[in-house]
């Protein structure tokens, strides 16, 4: 357990540093960034306590928010992601797997992959909305969500991939 | 207590996450000032909404004062459009300037019967209100009646709608008098009397009140004339006067008190002598 914390930790300060001093620099296609640290809301462990987990969530988008000088936009992405997290897992694995011991030995790649597109995908709306904050932007808040969704998407299945290799 | 704080503790995730929403949500409007400008003006639509509904609650409680202070208000302007209508119809030289010998009273209409063939009006101010008999009683547009017998706190106007009343009217563009009688049916529609025959009378002049009565001044606005007819027999024309207002459909009126009654009396006495 012990170790399932420094674990944690790790896991969170080093998304965090990778996110704000590399990736919010790629401007892919002219302003894409993917979104990385969403990968510490996903590998999550989901029989833990939901309260603690949307402070961390809280934590995680404030604190890439004051290192990278933006407004509160991952903040809130990032915090309602942590707490819609619960739904989106009911959705996503069904009624029956609520809580699975852990999310890597899921065995069903299909509903990982629809859970994985939930997350990305609402946080990214959430996220333009906020930056955008306009309805006359409707337009470029979806196309920005949509572009770097896929953008994001493809580096947490690398980075996911990669990960279970390595253990 | 024990169920709040059940509750809080059930909904402790929904509850702290409003609370850091709110908390990034200030971060947010500290950090930039388009985002703060945004929010402001929502939270200003909001705010101005909820504002918006208590004041129209408290103005609906308010609404007895405002009719009144409105209704007193509106003598006050009633007064002077009378006196603006009135003066310029009066040759200078035969009026003092400016002298407009009637004094206005606002007053509600508690009763107005109009299916009869002869009509009252009952008001809710009496003599106690310094109405007194034959006082003209009018309404914002148009003419109501003359006050017939007050009691201390009431009074009982004859209304127009009479088929005994004749009020003095002429025509507004050029000084044609005549006398304004109810028909006895529709209450809108009058028949013009007696008038000095001048065969250009129109369909469409306006009539006023005459001013040869002490009851009304000058000048008032009536009606206008809706149907001239020649009648084949004898000559004469009979012609159809239609009201500005339905005087059945009044619920505030005036009551005009000529200053100068108690000497046109003596005058009227003296003549008769």
């Amino acid at each position: 357990m012990n170790s399932y914390i420094l674990k944690t930790v790790v896991f969170f300060f080093s998304l965090l540093v990778l996110q704000v001093f590399v990736f919010n620099h790629i401007n892919f296609l002219g302003g894409i960034n993917p979104m990385l640290y969403l990968l510490f809301l996903i590998n999550y462990r989901f029989d833990q306590d939901q309260t603690f987990f949307i402070l961390l969530g809280f934590l995680l988008g404030f604190s890439i928010d004051l290192l990278s000088q933006t407004g509160g936009a991952h903040t809130i992405a990032a915090l309602s992601i942590s707490f819609l997290r619960p739904l989106i897992i009911r959705y996503s694995f069904g009624v029956i797997a609520e809580t699975p011991k852990s999310f890597q030995s899921s065995p069903k790649t299909l509903n990982r992959l629809i859970f994985l597109f939930f997350t990305i995908s609402i946080h990214h709306l959430i996220y333009f909305i906020f930056v955008y904050f306009s309805l006359d932007a409707l337009y470029l808040i979806l196309k920005n969500t949509f572009l770097s969704s896929i953008f994001s998407l493809i580096l947490v299945l690398l980075t996911n991939s990669l990960y279970r290799t390595k253990q | 207590m024990q169920l709040v704080i059940n509750a809080l503790l059930r909904f402790r995730n929904s509850i702290l996450y409003l609370i850091l929403l709110g908390i990034s949500l200030l971060f947010l409007s500290n950090k930039s000032d388009f985002h703060q400008y945004k929010l402001e003006k929502y939270s200003l639509y909001l705010s101005g909404g909820i504002y918006n509904f208590f004041s129209d609650i408290s103005d609906y409680f308010d609404l007895k004062k405002v009719n009144l202070r409105l209704s007193k208000e509106n003598s006050t302007l009633k007064f002077l459009e009378l006196k603006s209508q009135a003066l310029p119809l009066y040759r200078d030289k035969i009026i003092e300037a400016g002298r407009f010998p009637f004094q206005l009273k606002s007053v509600k209409i508690i009763k107005n019967s109009f299916q009869n063939q002869r009509n009252y009006l009952i008001l809710d101010q009496g003599s106690k209100n310094g109405i007194r008999p034959e006082m003209a009683v009018i309404s914002s547009q148009g003419i109501l009646g003359i006050v017939k017998s007050v009691s201390k706190h009431y009074s009982s106007i004859i209304s127009i709608l009479h088929l005994d009343l004749k009020i003095n009217v002429r025509l507004k563009n050029k000084s044609a008098f005549g006398s304004l009688v109810w028909k006895g049916n529709d209450p809108k529609k009058f028949s013009l009397e007696d008038i000095i025959l001048s065969s250009d009378i129109k369909v469409g002049d306006t009539l006023i009140t005459g001013g040869m009565s002490s009851y009304f001044p000058l000048g008032i606005p009536v009606g206008q004339i809706s149907k001239v007819e020649t009648s084949s027999e004898n000559g004469y024309f009979k012609i159809s006067v239609e009201l500005f207002k339905d005087p059945s459909q009044v619920n505030y009126a005036y009551v005009l008190e000529n200053i100068d009654i108690e000497e046109l009396k003596k005058l009227k006495l003296g003549i008769s002598r």
